[in-house]
């Protein structure tokens, strides 16, 4: 953390190279998250590019209170929203409850029944998932690959989305369950 | 046997953000429970495939290709232009202003201006020069004062023997000591009163 606050002071005097390695920092966790949220690699690294160049040119903005980290997705969050406001993708309010084909989730009590997820192997299991991301909510795909592939804590993801943390943490388990049935249901 | 847990808790319980006494809890019902050990084995199959997803490969000169796409960066206008604007409109507006309320031309008072620093111009210049020659005499009276002293030293030294030279470097320290301490005292006494 301390190591981004020094590389973002010498790039705000003009030191190109500690952008650079910031920039080199953050690629892979960033196009991680934009890939799945945009599902194609190619648009990926071009969100990626324009990400970069924006915190680049809003760097004096940057509190050294907070996480580079957790400021650069903010701006990628925000970047994403913008995506699919242009788009036109109709997006799930984060107020409203998320319902499944068979009825609102009611997640509430462990499913008893026989376990399909049992029958892959974990590599699988993983391409599974990948495919089911694609099928679900933007917003409940974007706080879960914030928390699993990013590694954020529920904190942070409160801090890039400002919302509750008690919101985010349902908001993921959701995320979680309809990932299961949806792999149940292939 | 204590109520199903929430499936919800079994991912927090998977995550280790369950408190000791709730993961306890989950445990001690799990053993029991052979639908909640089932429905639990199947999240930690899961939570591990979701903690485990590929990263993105990026590829090679991504990194460079951002660098090549950023603007350069802004030159910082140098620290004394803003001020020497800042002299220049002070004066144009003083002027101008002159100009209006006393109704004096502007010409009138720039050779007014002229004048009057060139006569200090011209009584300040030898002033400096006296103020640098006598700064030289002093420098010499100095280095002539040190070269005194020095020679007067080595002429001492020669002329005593090491114990008294001991004696009076002893004596020197001694006198030092007390001044310091009297120093001290008086100041004391002025905090004192």
């Amino acid at each position: 953390m301390t190591e981004d606050r020094q590389l973002v002071s010498r790039a705000l005097k003009g030191d190109r190279r500690a952008y650079e390695m910031i920039v080199r920092k953050y690629e892979q966790p960033l196009t991680s998250y934009l890939s799945r949220m945009t599902g194609e690699r190619e648009t990926a690294l071009d969100f990626a590019q324009e990400i970069f160049l924006k915190a680049y040119c809003s760097l004096a903005s940057y509190r050294p209170a907070y996480k580079f980290s957790t400021w650069l997705f903010k701006i990628a969050s925000n970047h994403m929203i913008d995506h699919w406001r242009k788009k036109k993708l109709p997006t799930v309010s984060i107020d409203q409850p998320f319902e499944e084909e068979d009825g609102p989730m009611t997640p509430q009590i462990p499913d008893p029944g026989p376990s399909v997820v049992r029958k892959f192997e974990l590599a699988e299991i993983r391409e599974k998932i990948e495919r089911a991301l694609e099928s679900i909510p933007g917003t409940l795909r974007e706080l879960f690959v914030l928390r699993h592939v990013n590694e954020f804590s529920y904190e942070e993801i409160a801090d890039i989305k400002s919302l509750p943390v008690g919101t985010v943490k349902n908001r993921v388990f959701q995320a979680k369950e309809m990932l299961r049935k949806r792999m149940e249901a292939t | 046997m204590t109520s199903c847990p929430r499936a919800e808790d079994l991912y927090l319980y998977l995550e280790g953000g369950l408190g000791p006494y709730d993961a306890r809890k989950l445990e001690e019902h799990v053993e029991c429970c052979q639908a909640c050990r089932e429905a639990l084995e199947e999240r930690r199959l899961l939570h591990e495939a979701f903690i485990s997803l590929p990263p993105f490969e990026v590829p090679e000169g991504f990194a460079r290709s951002v660098m090549d796409s950023l603007p350069e960066p802004e030159v910082r206008k140098r620290g004394w232009l803003a001020p020497l604007v800042a002299a220049v409109s002070a004066l144009t507006v003083g002027l101008a202003g002159f100009n209006l309320f006393t109704g004096t031309s502007i010409s009138d008072v720039l050779v007014a201006l002229n004048g009057f620093f060139g006569q200090a111009l011209a009584q300040a210049a030898p002033l400096a020069v006296k103020t640098l020659r006598l700064g030289g005499v002093i420098l010499k009276v100095i280095r002539d004062l040190l070269t005194l002293g020095l020679d007067g030293l080595a002429t001492f030294s020669r002329v005593l023997g090491p114990g008294a030279i001991a004696l009076v470097v002893g004596l020197t320290a001694l006198l030092a000591v007390l001044a310091f301490l009297g120093a001290r005292r008086f100041l004391h006494q002025g905090e004192g009163s």
